[in-house]
């Protein structure tokens, strides 16, 4: 596990006492070096989250993530993806949809 | 370099100036810096504003407020509508035709202080960002649980841009 994910999972275990955390890094699928940890997908399931519509909680998530998106301890997060659920919400369904692919470098050099 | 000289207009151009195709004139500067983009750099005096969203801070929120009040859905994302340059602005722009609003995109890739200032604006740290009138809906996650559970079609036509 790389740093950033490692500071990912500790920062939103603290934030958010999840009952599932999933931390994906999905830097391999960009046009990014080996190793990277710039591309992230998180699933966080909380009972925090009850009560409180989508877009709140991607802004607490955000917020708890603030210092790795700026990138002020390192190379910054360059994507997130966000799945914040309730614990029912996830026991109804815990389909995580797979992320679009990049269309960044790759995809302009190709056309 | 050379090879790229003919072609007078961006896919931004043919969203958002369509008399430029039925014309044989080259296509006029118009008043939104973005647009000046689209010609090919006609005068001198449009130079400054080929680049620039707008300069600095204030005058990029002025930009903003007057945009997503210009229009009644739009996004800012990586690419133009008929070329996006990222999944996330992929999909976003995917729902949005598949929903058949339309809707004015901004590309942030243009312009390095409208991509910085949007997300100040919004206090929101990635791209894309949906705006339906006037207000901040979300990035593509949020976009596409709205499309999935209809949310979204009811926020379209409560801004009276769906049926």
């Amino acid at each position: 596990m790389g740093v950033v994910e490692a500071a990912v999972r500790a920062k939103l275990t603290a934030a958010f006492a999840p009952e599932h955390l999933e931390v994906i890094n999905e830097s391999s699928n960009h046009c990014v070096p080996k190793g990277s940890e710039t591309h992230f997908k998180v699933v966080v399931v909380s009972h925090q989250f009850a009560g409180l519509p989508p877009l709140e909680r991607h802004r607490q998530v955000n917020a708890v993530l603030a210092d790795e998106l700026e990138g002020s301890a390192g190379p910054p997060v360059h994507a997130l993806s966000i799945v914040a659920k309730t614990p029912e919400q996830w026991a109804k369904s815990n389909a995580v949809s797979p992320s679009p692919p990049c269309m960044g470098r790759t995809a302009t050099v190709n056309r | 370099m050379l090879a790229s000289l003919p072609r007078r207009s961006l896919p931004l151009a043919r969203a958002s100036l369509p008399l430029s195709r039925l014309s044989l004139a080259p296509p006029r500067p118009t008043a939104h810096p973005l647009r000046a983009l689209c010609s090919s750099g006609t005068h001198d005096d449009f130079k400054p504003q080929v680049r620039a969203y707008a300069e600095g801070w204030e005058a990029v929120e002025a930009q903003i407020k007057r945009d997503i009040a210009r229009d009644k859905v739009v996004l800012f994302m990586k690419g133009v509508p008929d070329r996006p340059m990222c999944g996330f602005s992929q999909t976003v722009c995917e729902v949005l035709k598949a929903e058949a609003v339309p809707f004015k995109g901004y590309n942030v890739l243009a312009d390095p202080e409208l991509r910085s200032g949007i997300k100040k604006f919004s206090s929101w740290p990635t791209i894309p960002q949906l705006f339906v009138n006037g207000e901040f809906v979300g990035g593509c996650d949020i976009v596409m649980e709205m499309y999935k559970s209809g949310e979204l079609r009811a926020l379209l036509k409560e801004a009276g841009v769906k049926e």
